[in-house]
């Protein structure tokens, strides 16, 4: 095996070691104990938090931001589909050349998406204000490994580079605001938890 | 400000070191600085300061729990913006967690992720109250509670006083000499609570609210010594105070063998006594803790109280408060209690669970430092009132009744601003309850 292999392999045991941590330590801490009379349902709240509560047409983070929105859901499905490519590429490089160019072509579009939420931070004031190093690191690495997935499949020379990126975002992951890939399900766990136990959500007949 | 020791520091991160749960570490760790939050929150509306954004105040608290507690913040605390907790952080913690958020939650509803941003400013709260930061004014606040029984410090013989003079007026409005507001009485099935506003400044709310009892043939009670329902010390965060005060109302309740806990119309009461009292405490309550709003829905659904729709004709429109809807769930029955007691009823936009703060929430009306800014976030409310071309305003809190009529004063809304209760007694007509009564 190739030495880029190995150093993939070992950055994933890393980043799989770490997710471990974070995961562990959730689970470990548990879920609130509430001494208050629940009213309504946690088991619907936190239903309705990964459900409805997404809807792009119940969150203003949406729709008063239409096109970051778009930008955001392509660039977080690019992201899993380059996360699957990268486990498919450990076993081959023989991919049907018609979906190789579906592939390429959404990850060229993810990659776009990456690049323009990069800008809109760095000139945004607002976003300026709110970002930090990692903030910038995590943009990078994740855009660039949209890049990679979808140039190694018809440059396979590039393979080496695109192993290397990969293995720079599997290390970063943990550190980084990347571990909201863990992050978000215990958030939305917990808002749903908090006002499924109010019977605040699901939301009844006023909005 | 008390310049920042050793021993301060240690108290703060205790705040950030003592999990519970895995609550605190999660939402301390979620947010992504997408920014999409800014447009919820009133106070980055009215300014457009990206100091307001609410996610800037979530970055405060979570950038000195990266620093202490995480590897990347203590190794390379430039990477995440890991801060020291020092006295820079704390000038802007005081002036952005108390004076500029109102805990309404409403950017938590719209967080891309889910961040529970107002249960991070809690915290970062916390921290500060556990630092000895609580601004003054809304310290006094809390410490009359602390000292006196109630957050206005009102005597006893005050509080007597104003009782009486409102039974006068009950006997009057139900044209009978034997109506009653029933003091410390054992064993009855409702003890009522006040917001300290009412004997102090708005009494015949107390007359309201006992006329709805009088028509329904409640069985109730108020305490002279533990009849406060607010509880300031939720606003500070001092979870210590916080116990003290809300111990007080369980043991009066307990001491009278009420079966239930009706509490007024205050939106933070609600909050702090039906929810977070029982975690103040550790303890479940033995008794059911209920709203105003809701006993009054009741009353009406079970056919104890008919109010009159006919009374009432000028266009209305109902304030949520953010502590009553957003965060304790009552939702629908102010609406129908309206819908039941005025002829034309009309929703803000937004309204229930997207509802925006009046500005007086999170403590701000204690905070007489940050009057400018109270009042130029309302002007949102302001406009929504507007809109609705209603003449009369009613909500079911005392400090968004506060609130609302100094935006009255200051946006020339010249609108009536009323309590729910005020509202149902007005439409009780005396021959049905008299009939009722007999
Ligand atoms: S919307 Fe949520 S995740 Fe995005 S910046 Fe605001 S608090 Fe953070
Ligand atoms: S809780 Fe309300 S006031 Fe505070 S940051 Fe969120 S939207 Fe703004």
């Amino acid at each position: 095996m190739e030495w880029y292999f190995w150093v993939a392999i070992t950055s994933l045991g890393i980043c799989f070691a770490g997710y471990i941590y974070h995961f562990l330590k959730l689970i470990n801490l548990g879920s609130p104990k509430d001494y208050s009379k629940k009213s309504g349902s946690t088991k619907s709240g936190i239903i309705y938090s990964f459900t409805h509560a997404m809807n792009p047409v119940n969150k203003e983070s949406a729709f008063l931001n239409l096109p970051t929105y778009i930008s955001g859901v392509i660039y977080h499905l690019g992201t899993f589909l380059a996360i699957i490519l990268f486990f498919v590429l450990f076993f081959t490089t023989n991919i049907n050349e018609l979906i190789s160019l579906l592939l390429a072509a959404f990850l060229l579009l993810s990659t776009l998406c990456g690049a323009g939420m990069l800008i809109k931070r760095i000139t945004d004031k607002k976003l300026r204000h709110l970002s930090n190093p990692d903030d910038y690191i995590s943009n990078i690495l994740v855009t660039l490994f949209h890049l990679g997935s979808g140039t190694v499949l018809f440059i396979p020379d590039v393979y080496p580079v695109y192993m290397v990126i990969a293995s720079l975002l599997l290390l970063y992951i943990p550190l980084g605001k990347l571990k909201h890939v863990i992050y978000f399900f215990a958030a939305r766990y917990h808002i749903g938890y908090f006002y499924g136990w109010r019977s605040v959500w699901p939301t009844a007949k006023s909005k | 400000m008390v310049k920042i020791n050793e021993d301060i520091i240690k108290a703060g991160l205790e705040v950030l070191n003592s999990h519970k749960d895995s609550k605190l570490i999660t939402h301390l760790n979620s947010c992504v600085h997408c920014g999409l939050c800014a447009k919820t929150c009133l106070y980055y509306l009215t300014s457009n300061d990206k100091r307001f954004i609410p996610a800037r105040k979530v970055e405060l608290v979570s950038a000195i729990y990266r620093r202490y507690f995480t590897f990347i913040g203590k190794t390379m605390p430039g990477l995440t913006n890991a801060r020291k907790l020092d006295d820079d952080i704390i000038a802007e913690m005081i002036d952005l967690l108390y004076g500029a958020c109102v805990m309404c939650g409403r950017c938590v509803k719209h967080c891309s992720i889910g961040v529970d941003i107002e249960y991070v400013v809690r915290k970062g709260r916390e921290m500060l109250a556990k630092m000895g930061y609580v601004p003054e004014s809304l310290q006094s606040t809390v410490k009359a509670a602390l000292e006196t029984g109630n957050n206005m410090a009102i005597s006893y013989e005050d509080f007597t006083d104003t009782i009486e003079w409102m039974e006068e007026e009950l006997q009057d409005d139900c044209d009978d000499p034997d109506a009653r507001i029933p003091l410390n009485e054992h064993g009855k099935n409702v003890l009522y609570t006040l917001n300290p506003r009412e004997p102090k400044f708005f009494p015949l709310s107390i007359s309201a609210m006992a006329k709805i009892f009088y028509a329904a043939k409640e069985s109730w009670t108020l305490s002279t010594y533990m009849y406060d329902v607010t509880n300031y010390a939720y606003f500070s965060s001092h979870p210590a105070e916080a116990k003290t005060i809300a111990q007080r109302i369980y043991d009066e309740t307990d001491k009278l063998k009420a079966k239930r806990l009706v509490l007024a119309e205050c939106g933070h009461g609600v909050r702090a006594n039906r929810w977070e009292a029982p975690n103040y405490i550790e303890k479940e309550f033995p008794f059911d803790v209920i709203t105003s709003v809701e006993i009054i829905a009741e009353y009406i659904k079970e056919g104890r109280i008919k109010p009159n729709k006919e009374i009432i004709t000028e266009k209305t429109t109902l304030h949520d408060p953010c502590n009553l809807v957003r965060n304790a769930g009552v939702i629908d029955d102010q609406r129908y209690i309206l819908k039941n007691c005025v002829k034309d009823f009309v929703e803000m936009v937004p309204y229930g669970t997207d509802n925006f703060c009046c500005g007086g929430g999170g403590g701000q009306l204690t905070m007489s430092e940050y009057n400018d800014r109270r009042l130029s976030i309302a002007e949102i409310k302001a406009e929504q009132i507007r809109k609705t071309g209603a003449s009369i305003v009613v909500s079911p809190c005392h400090n968004c009744i506060d609130q609302l009529s100094q935006i009255n004063v200051t946006y020339k809304l010249n609108v009536k601003i009323k309590t729910l209760a005020e509202i149902v007694a007005d439409t009780l007509l005396v021959e049905n309850m008299l009939n009722n009564n007999k």
